[in-house]
């Protein structure tokens, strides 16, 4: 055997490509980790940044097509022609690239979103007064101003400043009337449907006794003529609203009329610079967190998902907190140490790993049907078949997922309290402090981050948790948030939105996903967002929690 | 301690007995809610395989002159009975107290029949010929209480239809039309067709089609959707007409029914009429149905039931696939099709009555009315979920229309006619293909990774790998099954070439690439020891850039410039765009950092003086890990594979996002899957509650919990052994 051969073998048998092998499994994990977050962070946060204009003269089309760049790919001239069977392949070299351009005018001239082979386009320029608008309803326009009519007045020139205030006008009028629609008309309606409840309850009863039945029809009237006078505000403002119209000139040549009633925002991207550019995406931000959505979800804000998120979680964390403190402090304090205890220790375990479907299963059949259905018939007779609490709703939900991580706050205080030493617990008993004491002034606050971090994992996980809540509670698309002003202002019946939910909703169900995207991805990057600081902050707790325990046994 | 505690103000005592009572209480609650999880479970699911109850309602005296038809209403609260001599009587089925009656005949019934498919409509024959009349049942709320107003309606003009033969017959209704076969005694078969009309209007006659038959038949019978016609004569011959050209009508089978030499005792169509239920005269009733395969259309016995007695009379069940036989000494057995599963069998008690003349069974299964002699006979059943068995659930299961046993999920039901396929197999076999691939991606990355990380790594960049894979783990699944769904699917379809190349060679890059690490400076190599996992990760992107851009090169000179289609030709594997391979790598990150974390813990937890003896006695550390510490810590290791196996199967978002949630039974990578918990997801908030669907589901559930639970306690108590070895050496 010559020296090299052995020196090969000296080196497989030194194990250093296994090392290396190994050494790769972690580069994938940690490339993982980091390409994940990557990815959605950069397509999570560019789609608000206000994309240059592009008026592109493509070959074949005599009109030209003005839009945003959003994606382009690379594909294989055969594949190419094969989709393409009319096209010559000559001279195209061996890749094709596409890119899709973002067209709008959904409504004027669909589709809204078109693939263009780069050796197509014949020219390309941004022109500067190309406008961009946001509608209420089919997506963006793109095109040049021509003329605004404003309280009557037509101006061409200097058209992009009037048309600015006019839409200031519309969103104050917009604001106003959102204010009258969610504040008294909601109200109203929400009395209306307390004083039809109270008629059947007495009903109910037994006939309705003259008084009272008098006093309701009182009431009724006094809220109908509040409501006529209400409506008749909000037919005012509505009126208002649609006053004024501008035209703008699409890329095809033609024009079309715009209501400043359907116009949200207006922008010229090629002009803008780099400070316009920013506001402009700090703006579009804040409409995207503090905005209820428009347009099936495709488009407009996440707030009432990110609202629905954090009252689920919330109340999730008000339910799981006492209840997995309280079982840890049994197991641990408490009950008497043996198999039967260990048995439990391992059943608690061993539910943290139970499928969370699982659990939407057992919400849905024992909380929905079973205890719903019970609270329903003994509470609300009046309202049935119409179910109150015998359907998925937020409270239903928020219990479903505090049983889901109830196990991870015992695991969690159990670990805190088994932590501290037993000199310190011996000591609070030898100075004649009761078990209670002991464990209210001593134990609890020295096992206080270790509950912390229980609950704080225990909020994370149940923050990103989708599969139990889609049978428990969270809809698509909820009318009302579950905390308002009506009472009994929050309305834990009632179902909700929630981000996880919003993104397999927009992402898989939604009628236009190409136009979803961006939002499924700034939605996610939200929740990824929330939950790594949640986590971080858990695992930070948990260092220093481990610092202080070393210092004291020390 | 008594002592100290007697001193206490009552204050103090007070708050110590609260405390003590409320954890206990607590405590014991919150672990009671735990075990209500499994027992609720067990609750629903538990009446799936319970037995059936008959038990007598109530009798009462029959007025009238004697049925010749009688029948239920679809809430079973009304009977009715038309009587030979033309009365229509609806009646409480409780209490038997007439509520009205109407005769609707001047001349005598001959015979009565519901009209094919469903509802309420009738048709009767007299001497003058055929007419149909509705049970029309209004429901008003006079003062509060619920009443229902029977009465006959008319849906055509009353005067009745002359028919030419005085033979069996039977009428067919769709939409638009109504279609009448008769048998002559002349051996002829006629075929009238008829335009629905208005209520009040005549019948407007369409066609009439006579057809000679080459022997005699007893009993004519429509199929099902209008294609088939059986010809059926007492001795068990059959003949299936394919009568989609009523003019031309094809005789698809000819056949028998029973053996030669046996008799037929009683025929009845399943709801649906895709098959005909045969009883002979060896207590047995056989389910024969039409299938097609490549030799054309044949007629099929898919299954025989073994009765306890000679069958007297069938009665088929309006809405499942189910059916009962009344024996000839009034024992009721009550089965269903699919399940292939006796619910029931009850001595009926009929005073001595040896007889029943007329019977029917409710819409819903759960009243049996029986004429017999002077008094009628109400039963109520207690049937609600014949149509699921252990056997239908897991093992093959000969459905109407198919040629073979099959294994199938397909609970969506379009109407009563549809047999639910309620196999949970393939799901079974959904959720470990899903599992299966995810592991195989997962299990060496973790694995490894976790030794590299506890064994090889530097402290100063564990310091940061640790809490990266704790928050990988935290990653909601709806992301990356939303990232696999929408962006690693048309990625990898795109690339599929150099995606299948990059997973191929990535190990052996990495070898090479090591390899070329010996020619590094000593210094370099010295410095970078411990941070091998950083350096690998742009090693990793370059391998995979490389491996993606050979992609399109390795398809023109292998597979013909289309890996798909070369694929689907030559292997015939079929490909879809959301498949395992999208699966496995999206829940393969999902569980890597279960897995990681706990075989981390275990390979870490390795007591060092097992290591340092090994390195002294002269052993290189691979030497040490290999033979010393792999070996002390693989309970851990098997625990953690045990766990991420947990996790895999019951994942429930990502499956449903990166699969397209069909129930093929197919191990092909480039094809989904539906696994129990996606089915769940996606069927649970659509099912009925009490319904065997909803009842199939939490079974999934518990099939699914039991499953976790057995791996996740196997792992626990091997880690717990474990530790206690650790705790010794």
């Amino acid at each position: 055997m010559n020296s090299a051969g052995q020196a090969r073998r000296g080196w497989m048998a030194s194990g250093e490509p296994w090392i290396w092998l190994n050494a790769a499994a972690v580069g994938v994990s940690i490339s993982a980790v980091l390409g994940l977050l990557m990815l959605i962070g950069a397509q999570g946060l560019a789609h608000f940044w206000p994309a240059a204009v592009q008026e592109v003269n493509v070959a074949g089309r005599d009109a030209p097509l003005l839009g945003e760049w959003v994606d382009h790919e690379t594909v294989p001239l055969h594949q190419f022609l094969e989709a393409n069977p009319g096209v010559q392949g000559e001279g195209l070299g061996e890749f094709v690239e596409r890119r899709l351009l973002k067209t709008g005018n959904r409504r004027e001239a669909p589709p809204d979103f078109r693939w263009i082979n780069a050796h197509d386009i014949v020219t390309q320029a941004s022109p500067i007064d190309a406008l961009v608008i946001e509608r209420t309803e089919w997506g963006n326009v793109y095109g040049q101003l021509q003329w605004v009519r404003f309280d009557g007045e037509t101006t061409t020139n200097e058209a992009f400043t009037v048309l600015k205030r006019g839409l200031e006008r519309a969103t104050t009028l917009r604001d106003e009337i959102a204010a009258i629609e969610s504040g008294i008309i909601k109200t109203i309606n929400s009395e209306l449907e307390r004083l039809r409840l109270e008629r059947r309850r007495a009903a109910l009863r037994g006939g309705a006794s003259g008084a009272s039945s008098s006093g309701l029809d009182a009431r009724e009237a006094e809220l109908t003529v509040r409501y006529a006078a209400a409506e008749s505000r909000l037919r005012d403002r509505q009126q208002a609203l649609r006053r004024d119209v501008f035209s703008v000139r699409l890329a095809d040549g033609t024009t079309t009329e715009i209501n400043f009633g359907d116009a949200l925002r207006a922008w010229q991207p090629n002009t803008m610079g780099i400070g316009a550019k920013l506001a402009h995406y700090g703006q579009s931000l804040w409409i995207f967190l503090s905005d209820p959505p428009r347009e099936a979800n495709t488009e407009g804000g996440i707030f009432p998902a990110i609202f629905g998120t954090v009252m689920m979680v919330l109340l999730m964390s008000v339910l799981v907190t006492p209840f997995g403190v309280i079982a840890a402090v049994y197991l641990r304090e408490y009950a008497r140490q043996g198999a039967f205890v260990r048995l439990i220790r391992i059943a608690v375990n061993n539910l943290a790993g139970v499928p969370s479907i699982v659990y939407g299963v057992f919400g849905l059949g024992f909380f929905v049907y079973f205890v719903g259905g019970a609270i329903d018939e003994l509470l609300f007779p009046e309202a049935l078949p119409a179910p109150t609490f015998g359907t998925p709703g937020l409270l239903w939900a928020s219990l479903t997922l505090a049983l889901l991580t109830v196990p991870v706050v015992i695991v969690s205080t159990e670990e805190g309290l088994a932590r501290i030493p037993r000199a310190i617990r011996e000591g609070s008993l030898a100075l004649g402090a009761t078990k209670a004491e002991t464990l209210f002034r001593v134990m609890l606050p020295m096992a206080s981050p270790s509950i912390l971090t229980g609950v704080i994992l225990a909020i994370a996980r149940a923050a990103g948790e989708v599969a139990p809540l889609m049978l428990v509670g969270v809809v698509k698309l909820a009318p009302t948030l579950p905390l308002d002003g009506d009472f009994p202002f929050l309305h834990l019946d009632r179902k909700f939105m929630h981000l996880g939910f919003h993104i397999y909703d927009v992402g898989f169900q939604s009628p236009n996903v190409e136009a979803a995207r961006p939002l499924v991805y700034a939605t996610a990057l939200l929740l990824v967002l929330i939950i790594i600081v949640l986590n971080l902050t858990a695992i930070m707790l948990r260092n220093r929690l481990e610092a202080r325990y070393k210092s004291l046994e020390g | 301690m008594k002592h100290a505690i007697g001193r206490l103000s009552p204050r103090r005592r007070g708050v110590n007995v609260v405390t003590t009572q409320v954890v206990r209480f607590g405590g014991a609650a919150v672990i009671a809610a735990i075990a209500l999880i499994f027992f609720y479970l067990v609750w629903v699911v538990a009446p799936l395989f319970w037995p059936a109850d008959v038990e007598p309602l109530a009798h009462h005296d029959r007025s009238g002159a004697a049925p010749v038809l009688v029948d239920i209403d679809d809430n079973s609260e009304i009977g009715l009975a038309l009587s030979e001599t033309g009365v229509v009587r609806f009646f409480d089925l409780e209490t038997g107290a007439a509520i009205t009656s109407e005769a609707i005949s001047n001349t005598p019934i001959l015979d009565a029949q519901r009209v094919f498919p469903g509802g309420n409509r009738y048709v009767v024959r007299t001497a003058a010929g055929l007419f149909f009349f509705d049970a029309a049942y209004a429901v008003s709320f006079p003062a509060g209480q619920r009443t229902v107003t029977p009465r006959v309606d008319w849906p055509f003009e009353r005067e009745p239809l002359a028919l030419t033969g005085t033979g069996s017959f039977d009428v067919h209704r769709t939409d638009s039309t109504v279609t009448i076969a008769t048998l002559s005694a002349a051996e002829q078969l006629t075929l009238m067709s008829f335009t629905d009309a208005e209520p009040g209007y005549p019948l407007e006659f369409g066609r009439t089609y006579i057809h000679q038959l080459e022997t005699a038949f007893d009993r004519v019978l429509f199929g099902a959707r209008g294609q088939w016609l059986y010809l059926i004569a007492d001795d068990g011959v059959i003949e299936v007409w394919d009568i989609r050209v009523p003019s031309a009508p094809q005789t698809a089978f000819r056949g028998r029914l029973v053996p030669e030499g046996h008799a037929m005792l009683a025929l009845e169509p399943l709801v649906g009429r895709l098959s005909l239920l045969v009883a002979d005269d060896e207590q047995r009733v056989t389910q024969w149905f039409m299938v097609r395969d490549e030799f054309g259309y044949r007629m099929v016995a898919a299954r025989d039931f073994e009765l306890d007695a000679a069958p007297l009379m069938l009665l088929a069940e309006a809405r499942r696939k189910g059916f009962a036989v009344l024996d000839q000494d009034l024992t009721l057995e009550l089965a269903h099709t699919t399940a292939h599963r006796i619910t029931a069998r009850a001595q009926l008690d009929t005073d001595g009555t040896p007889s029943v003349d007329v019977a029917a069974l409710s819409p819903r299964a759960d009243r049996l009315l029986l004429a017999t002699g002077d008094t009628m006979w109400v039963y109520a059943i207690d049937n609600p979920h014949p149509d699921v068995s252990a056997a239908a659930l897991w093992t093959k299961v000969w459905y109407e229309g198919y040629t073979e046993p099959v294994l199938s999920w397909q609970s969506s039901a379009a109407d009563n006619a549809f047999e639910p396929k309620f196999s949970l197999t393939p799901l079974a076999f959904g959720t470990l293909k899903a599992a299966f691939y995810a592991m195989l991606f997962a299990m060496p990355v973790a694995i490894m990774g976790a030794i590299y990380t506890a064994y090889f790594m530097a402290p100063a960049m564990r310091r940061w790998v640790k809490p990266g894979i704790e928050v990988m783990a935290a990653l909601p699944t709806v992301i990356l099954g939303f990232l696999a769904g929408l962006w690693l699917a048309p990625l990898l379809e795109a690339n599929l070439v150099g995606a299948m190349f990059t997973l191929a060679t990535l190990p052996a890059a990495f070898m090479l690439f090591a390899w070329l690490w010996r020619f590094a400076p000593a210094t370099i190599r010295r410095a970078c020891d411990g941070w091998y996992g950083a350096i690998a990760v742009p090693v990793l992107a370059i391998s995979i850039w490389l491996g993606f851009a050979a992609g399109p090169v390795l398809e023109r000179l292998l597979f013909d410039g289309d890996a798909k289609a070369w694929m689907l030709a030559e292997l015939e594997l079929e490909f879809d765009q959301r498949n395992s391979l999208v699966v496995g790598i999206a829940m393969g990150l999902a569980v890597i950092p279960t897995i990681f974390s706990i075989a981390e813990e275990a390979i870490y937890g390795v007591p060092r003086h097992l290591i340092n003896g090994s390195l002294a006695l002269g052993a290189t550390w691979w030497q040490t890990l290999v033979r010393v510490v792999l070996l002390t810590a693989s309970p851990g290791i098997f625990s953690a594979v045990m766990i991420g196996m947990g996790r895999a199967v019951g994942e429930t978002m990502i499956v449903l996002m990166a699969t397209g949630n069909t129930a093929v039974m197919d191990l092909n990578i480039f094809q989904g899957m539906r696994t129990f918990s996606a089915n769940i997801a996606v069927e649970l908030p659509e099912s009925e509650v009490g319904s065997t669907h909803y009842r199939v589901l939490f079974l999934a559930a518990l099939v699914l919990f039991a499953i976790t639970f057995v791996f996740n306690t196997v792992a626990e108590l091997v880690r717990q052994r474990l530790r206690t070895r650790y705790g010794s050496l």
